[in-house]
């Protein structure tokens, strides 16, 4: 605190490698080289696989034999390299399919440019006007219709699950007795595990004709009815996370309250609520991302005409989300299309990373919060 | 009796190791072969049929698959020619055009011999297995493009699927054409029973570009016309632009809903009143009704009895199947003799008519069956 800044990052340097090199002394030379082998043929692996040669199963391989040597030898050292290796895998591929999708969407970004105040911006034509057509002249790649299906059917979707799965997770949590919350919580995450085409299916061949035929529209797909399977699909999320948030509130402060005379009610409503509040948005919030990222049942009973419906809000019809679009069309894309198609993951990538991030720093807060008095 | 659980978990960890490493060796190993397979039909191609036992593998388009899983299918079999439903002939049914084959050798025993495999007399036992994967016809024109298939099935041209011009596909790939498909343009039944029983091309392309959105403007109920495509710069989709809508990309600005496949496409008009769609031949049914089509002057019917039918050359809409082969180093000629022996087999009447008219697509004409079999390699 006293020193430079610099004399304590050099000296907090020093220290750390000083810790390396005594962590270094303390270790067999053997071991140290099995370790050795396995980073540098991983590390050959990996350089290997970046430049698709087919020689990469051959440091793989190297890789193998001495983990599976050095666990046998140095386990503990070995198990630490290897943790470390996973972690470090793991991030490093995350970063590629980002960086992919990145450079895969490039050209279409450059195709979609226009010009403001005498600047070539790339890809703001994609948001700036509505028209997508991959085929017939003027070839457009406008994003705007399926942002604006992928907002219709997230809203949708978050006026049912949040009301619903937040009242459900009240009651489990708060007034159900044990046994009952016992047998139903498991059940409503066991609903998380069906399968989306099965909604999507039943959606299709039941739900849309229905719909289409009671409200007359014209042919089947709306975004009322997908976002309400959508908010389906996403209700045991908010249930389950919600109903932790709300258990998660101190006893001691339910009990300061009740011992102060008020009804239950009044406890859930001034006390357990505001202080699960952050926690309780966290849930919605991780429904909403599961409602974005939702494919197989909005693509199979959507429309996939990328266009706007008339007027904007307008639910009973339902054209393409950015998922759907993706979904309907990789198939046959080539060129700037397909390219248009990374498009939309990237801008679905960046919508349900800043949710996640979002939801997260919630959750950080309300631990933060809560932590203390626990 | 805890050391010697760890003993037996090493040892675990031991086979286990080796298992995995045996495993990378297999992977590799597994590779290399896949890079000689493709030599090795060609090795195949000199008259052994060592390299023959390799998978003949072909991947695409859901138009043509029922034509080439069919194929593959009976195929694999490799029925006797006792057999007498699947192949060859005896005392209660024959197979349709076996007076022109009339061999005692089992099915995939025949074909392949035409181009030098050994036959292997065994039921379920061909020469080599064949396998279809069914995709689209972009993925399977880009799959044999790529050398991962030996057969890529699309629905359109692959100068359209792959953006070549005429010469640069002609270098590369050698085009088969196995059949032909009829896209009937299909109405829901309630359209179908008020009347509406047929359509000028004219009409359908009023429809297809939102000049038409009533089905009273062509003589049908006060109904809202719900208009269903195929998948924007799919194969069926491209080829319905260029002969209804007259260019590839034509607007389609009336399209209500798009889907990717045939039974989406029947689900969809089935379930919804007032539709209009166009779809392969295969997936018509009482509830999605195929209609008449006048094209110039010339009304073609849907109806096999017709004076002039959509099953017909001439009908506008329809097109070639194709199952494309690269040509390559060690193929010059295009088609090595595994995929010959096995698109072979479509270009006899008994292919045409088991394996292309009974999934309801077009057999070839005798003409068109000659000029096909002239561009596989001679048999053996």
């Amino acid at each position: 605190m006293i020193g430079s800044p610099d004399i304590v990052s050099s000296s907090a340097l020093a220290r750390r490698a000083e810790r390396v090199s005594s962590f270094v002394d303390d270790q067999e030379s053997r071991a140290l080289v099995t370790v050795g082998v396995m980073v540098v043929s991983l590390l050959a692996a990996l350089v290997g696989f970046l430049l698709v040669s087919p020689l990469t199963t051959l440091p793989f391989a190297v890789f193998i034999v001495s983990a599976g040597y050095g666990w046998l030898r140095f386990q503990g050292l070995t198990a630490r390299m290897l943790t470390l290796a996973m972690t470090a895998s793991t991030i490093l591929i995350l970063l590629l399919i980002v960086l992919f999708i990145l450079v895969e969407s490039i050209p279409v970004l450059v195709y979609e440019s226009t010009t403001v105040l005498g600047v070539s911006v790339p890809g703001l034509r994609m948001f700036i006007q509505a028209n997508w057509d991959a085929v017939s002249p003027p070839i457009r790649y406008s994003m705007v219709p399926m942002i604006h299906g992928t907002v219709m059917v997230t809203g949708i979707a978050t006026a049912v699950a949040a009301p619903l799965g937040v009242a459900a997770a009240l009651f489990l949590s708060e007034i159900a007795p044990s046994t009952v919350r016992e047998v139903v919580k498991p059940g409503v995450e066991i609903l998380a595990g069906i399968p989306s085409i099965v909604y999507g299916f039943i959606g299709f061949t039941i739900l849309s004709p229905w719909a289409a035929d009671q409200f007359r529209t014209t042919g089947q797909g709306s975004y009322l009815f997908v976002g309400i399977i959508v908010g389906l699909m996403a209700l045991p999320t908010v249930v389950s996370v919600a109903e932790d948030a709300l258990s998660s509130v101190p006893e001691s402060m339910k009990s300061g309250s009740l011992a102060m005379g008020t009804t239950d009610w009044q406890t859930m409503t001034s006390i357990t609520i505001p202080a699960a509040f952050s926690g309780v948005s966290a849930a919605v919030l991780l429904g909403v991302g599961r409602a974005i990222g939702e494919t197989m049942a909005a693509t199979v009973m959507l429309r996939g005409v990328p266009q706007l419906t008339k007027p904007l809000y307008n639910a009973f019809y339902g054209q393409a989300t950015l998922t759907s679009l993706i979904a309907n069309n990789y198939g046959e894309a080539d060129g700037l299309q397909m390219d248009a198609l990374f498009a939309a993951g990237v801008i679905l990538f960046f919508t349900v990373l800043a949710i996640s991030v979002g939801s997260q720093y919630i959750e950080w807060q309300m631990r933060r919060k809560l932590g203390g008095e626990g | 009796m805890a050391g010697d659980t760890r003993v037996s978990r090493r040892k675990f960890l031991v086979a286990s190791g080796a298992i995995g490493a045996a495993g990378l060796a297999g992977c590799s190993g597994d590779s290399g072969n896949g890079g000689d397979g493709g030599s090795g039909d060609d090795s195949g191609s000199d008259g052994g049929s060592s390299g023959g036992s390799s998978l003949l593998n072909a991947e695409g388009s859901s138009t043509v698959y029922p034509i080439s899983n069919t194929g593959s299918s009976y195929w694999n079999a490799n029925a006797p020619p006792s057999d007498g439903e699947y192949w060859g002939s005896n005392d209660e049914s024959t197979v349709p055009g076996w007076d022109e084959l009339d061999t005692n050798q089992n099915l995939a025993d025949y074909f392949a011999s035409l181009y030098g495999f050994d036959p292997t007399e065994q039921r379920s036992e061909p020469p080599f297995p064949t396998t279809v994967s069914l995709s689209h016809s972009g993925t399977g024109c880009k799959a044999v493009r790529d050398e991962l298939v030996d057969i890529g099935n699309s629905s359109g041209p692959i100068t359209a699927e792959l953006g070549l011009s005429d010469s640069e596909a002609e270098e590369q790939f050698v085009d088969h054409v196995v059949g032909r498909d009829g896209q009937p343009v299909v109405v829901s039944s309630d359209i179908y029973d008020a009347g509406v029983t047929q359509l000028t091309g004219e009409q359908v392309r009023g429809i297809y570009q939102d000049e038409i959105t009533n089905w009273s403007e062509v003589g049908g109920p006060d109904q809202e016309i719900f208009v269903v495509g195929r998948a924007e710069g799919s194969g069926t989709d491209t080829s319905f632009r260029l002969n209804m809508l007259g260019s590839a990309d034509a607007s389609m600005s009336g399209v209500n809903s798009r889907f990717g496949q045939n039974q989406q496409v029947a689900e969809a008009v089935s379930n919804n009143d007032g539709a209009i769609a166009y779809m392969a031949l295969a997936f018509t049914s009482g509830t999605v009704q195929p209609i008449g089509i006048e094209f110039e002057g010339t009304l073609y019917e849907p109806d096999k009895d017709a004076e002039n039918t959509i099953f017909d050359s001439a009908y506008p809409l329809n097109r070639d199947l194709h199952m494309y082969t690269k040509i390559t180093e060690d193929t010059p000629s295009g088609t090595g003799m595994r995929e010959a022996a096995f698109l072979n087999m479509f270009l006899t009447t008994f292919g045409q008519q088991v394996f292309v008219e009974q999934n309801n697509y077009i057999p070839l004409p005798t003409t068109d069956i000659e000029s096909e079999a002239a561009k596989l390699p001679e048999q053996v």
